[in-house]
């Protein structure tokens, strides 16, 4: 019976899951004539006064039911992270850094600005700090907005993993795992196809067990059909075909392993697995929601939409 | 004041409050896992509230077996008997089993009942499946009441 201090937290996520979308509702939605119709399909699947529809939402109410919300700040290492490259690009190009802040996150704009500006990164959160003052550098000297950004991602991803260790227990730190397989891949697909010599990739990609971080590297830069046939050896061979299918397949897959891994904290009674299943749960949800309102405003087919919707964690 | 019937108070003190700290730890979890349901639906205040209760009754049989025990050394009649060690000693094994054993089931039966609040809280048909969940737990609480009343009644005096 661990995790008993979160009974509370697990009650009011039970009750909220009642709201989730299911498949059926998605069908339902697809099969919407206007956006009006739309709207009131998912008004009417609410069960609760407080409002959902945004992450930054989800978050609030989530992290105030969770006594302790060290581990599930993990969750948000991924904007954290975004938000710390956004600002320091918007400083460097006289910017308005809030044009590419995103919420949630556990850092606020005004801090990060304020870090970031003063060159104070010990006010930034511990995992952030050494990252925030190497990429700023870096970016000064080099002027290579990129080097930087592959020094950010790793630095999340590398973050990620050891909190996760620290703080999450089992589940986020298969959370983590996942989260830097699939962000991993994608670096190393992308560098392949982008012809990036070994010294750069083996500096943008994080590694894990399943991958170590210099067999993809050297994979990367050998090509494409060198990762194919990396992940093809793997547990992840299915990411390999759906890659050459489709980059929007494989992004379809990266999101959905991820709720996959939230389904296991389903059948958990106490401890902060469905806290973060939930989160995770919304964010698939929300995410389908933008995904079919943009394209039933572009008038893409029912068939289309379908393919694109995300694996739901009800 | 006699070590016998010291003995025997020990024993129905030992009754209520081991018992009656289970009951308190197991009704406070579901408590919990219940005002976070309630927090998001109110309606199901009524369904959640019978879990709650279920994990209680370790306190009463405590509260039960005490009370039988101060009857049967004379302490609620005012008129306190002289028992022997051997006495006093067998009115604080008989205290024992329902002292335990109430301590310890209502703790799981907390934790059992807060699952279910989780069923409640999802799929409210199903609430009796979590209520029948839960009470199994209850099955060996009665049974150590059982055990312990025998006792009590029959230590000769």
């Amino acid at each position: 019976m661990s995790g008993t201090k979160y009974a509370k937290a697990v009650g009011a996520v039970r009750a909220m899951e009642s709201s989730l979308l299911s498949r059926n509702d998605i069908d339902q939605l697809i099969a919407a004539r206007s956006q009006a119709e739309l709207n009131a399909l998912l008004a009417a699947k609410k069960n609760t006064d407080t409002p959902q529809s945004t992450l930054a939402e989800v978050w609030e109410l989530v992290s105030n039911y969770a006594p302790d919300s060290a581990g599930l700040k993990i969750l948000l290492y991924r904007n954290d992270f975004h938000n710390l490259k956004a600002v320091i690009k918007a400083m460097i190009h006289n910017r308005d850094p809030k044009l590419y802040y995103i919420e949630p996150s556990n850092v606020s704009l005004e801090l990060l600005t304020e870090a970031i500006g003063k060159k104070e990164y010990e006010l930034l959160p511990k995992h952030m700090r050494k990252t925030a003052e190497e990429a700023y550098e870096l970016v000064t000297e080099t002027l290579d907005g990129q080097l930087s950004d592959s020094l950010i991602d790793r630095s999340c991803l590398e973050a990620m993993q050891l909190d996760a260790k620290r703080f999450g227990g089992e589940f986020m730190q298969k959370y983590a795992e996942l989260t830097t397989i699939a962000a991993d891949i994608k670096t190393a697909y992308r560098c392949s196809l982008m012809k990036k010599q070994y010294l750069f990739i083996e500096k943008a990609v994080c590694g894990t067990s399943e991958f170590e971080r210099e067999t993809l590297a050297r994979a990367s830069a050998e090509g494409t059909d060198a990762v194919f046939a990396l992940l093809e050896s793997s547990s992840y061979s299915e990411a390999a075909a759906l890659l050459k299918d489709s980059p929007a397949k494989f992004e379809k897959w990266c999101d959905d392993i991820i709720v996959e891994l939230a389904e296991t904290a389903r059948m958990q009674a106490f401890g902060i697995e469905p806290l973060a299943a939930y989160y995770i749960a919304k964010e698939a949800e929300i995410k389908d929601i933008r995904i079919l309102t943009v394209c039933k405003e572009s008038g893409t087919d029912s068939t289309a939409i379908t393919e694109r919707m995300r694996k739901l964690y009800v | 004041m006699s070590n016998g019937i010291i003995l025997a108070l020990i024993g129905a003190a030992l009754a209520s409050l081991l018992a009656g700290i289970g009951s308190a730890k197991g009704v406070g979890l579901v408590g919990e896992a219940a005002s976070g349901v309630v927090s998001v639906d109110p309606s199901k205040f009524s369904k959640v509230l019978i879990l709650e209760l279920l994990p209680g009754t370790q306190g009463l049989y405590g509260f039960l077996s005490s009370l039988l025990i101060l009857n049967r050394i004379g302490i609620l009649g005012g008129n306190a008997a002289d028992l022997t060690t051997a006495q006093g000693l067998g009115f604080l094994a008989a205290s024992l089993p329902i002292a335990i054993v109430g301590l310890i089931s209502g703790i799981i039966q907390g934790g059992t009942a807060a699952a279910g609040v989780s069923i409640t809280a999802k799929k409210p048909d199903h609430n009796g499946k979590a209520i029948i969940m839960a009470a199994m737990v209850e099955t060996y609480a009665i049974l150590a009441l059982l055990v312990s009343l025998l006792m009590i009644v029959n230590v000769a005096i």
